[in-house]
């Protein structure tokens, strides 16, 4: 039973030590806003260029979520597409499965 | 590891969609044969592909005080390789790009050739390296997404770097420093989007191990091995 499920027990390990690491940096560090990596590279960006990151001008005009509402609800939009995919062929290989044993 | 719409200038902007382009029509070309030499490839891809729509959307917090989101590019490239890869990244990022401002049209070829190429390309490699030795398949699989997220963001760097060197010690000091900003913040999600690929692996293997002997994913006996297991 165990030996059958290691790579389960060690997925769990692992995300509940990733949490309990994310916990413990966020409380001892209060000033962590946990902005995006993205954000913080293009901070530098505009450092090393010389110039602050709202002179940055898109080369290509391009549409901007109107708020971090919107924004999050279309990345969940993207996860879901992927959700979707996954539960169907897992659910397509099991019925596949099911199918062969039966018949 | 999107590199913002305009952060790059015009000439390394054209640079990187020239060498993700002829990467994407190869791409286009390499899955219309194998989704026409089996048809069951197809699911195949669905899971693979579904990761990478999972997995690019979450933003995750890091040690480092910041977040960002892990790949799911290295199980695509060991079941189809990075060719094929590439075009469903570039899927997810032209759909960030357009609905999200994450990333853009400009810098769509830059971070294709980031998040679709040179990452999976490091993945498979690991792959390949390992698939005939006698290491683990699933340590396998774990080392080769692994590498694929953490190489992603080592070229986004490396990108950034070539575009803005740094005044005092040019490419290499200010690659250095898009490297303590993307890749330090990528090493636990690199861990740990590697773990739960494996596991899902796990999954293909235990329910669909036929289209993976077909694909010739991994040899014969170290599928069957695992399904006894």
């Amino acid at each position: 039973m165990a030996k059958n499920h290691r790579l389960e027990i060690l997925a769990l390990v692992a995300v509940i030590i990733f949490c309990i690491l994310f916990i413990y940096t966020s409380s001892i560090s209060g000033n962590a806003q946990f902005s995006g990596s993205d954000t913080a590279g293009s901070e530098k960006i505009a450092e090393l260029a010389g110039v602050p990151p709202d002179e940055i001008h898109p080369l290509i005009p391009q549409w901007v979520p109107p708020s971090a509402e919107i924004e999050s609800g279309l990345f969940a939009l993207q996860a879901a597409i992927g959700g979707i995919m996954v539960g169907l062929v897992f659910g397509y290989w099991i019925g596949q499965k099911k199918g062969t044993k039966s018949t | 590891m999107h590199i913002m719409e305009g952060f790059l200038p015009l000439n390394w902007a054209v640079f990187w969609w020239a060498i993700a382009l002829p990467c994407l029509v190869y791409g286009i070309y390499r899955l219309k044969k194998v989704l026409d030499a089996d048809r069951e490839a197809l699911p195949l891809l669905g899971v693979t592909g579904g990761f990478i729509f999972i997995l690019s959307s979450l933003k995750l917090p890091s040690v480092t005080g910041s977040c960002s989101h892990p790949t799911g590019t290295g199980l695509s490239a060991i079941c189809f390789g990075p060719w094929i890869t590439s075009v469903v990244c570039a899927i997810v990022l032209l759909f960030q790009a357009l609905f999200l401002a994450h990333g853009g049209l400009s810098v769509l070829g830059a971070n294709v050739v980031s998040m679709g190429i040179v990452g999976p390309i490091a993945g498979y490699a690991v792959y390949r390296g390992l698939r005939e030795t006698r290491v683990n398949m699933f340590l396998t699989v774990f080392l080769a997404c692994m590498l694929a997220d953490m190489f992603t963001y080592i070229t986004t760097s490396l990108e950034l770097a070539l575009a803005y060197p740094a005044q005092v010690g040019g490419v290499g000091s200010s690659f250095v420093l898009f490297l303590g900003i993307f890749a330090i913040t990528q090493v636990p999600l690199a861990i740990v989007e590697g773990i739960v690929l494996a596991l899902v692996f796990k999954y293909i293997v235990q329910l669909k191990p036929d289209i993976l002997l077909r694909m010739k994913v991994f040899p014969e006996e170290k599928i069957n091995a695992a399904r006894g297991e």
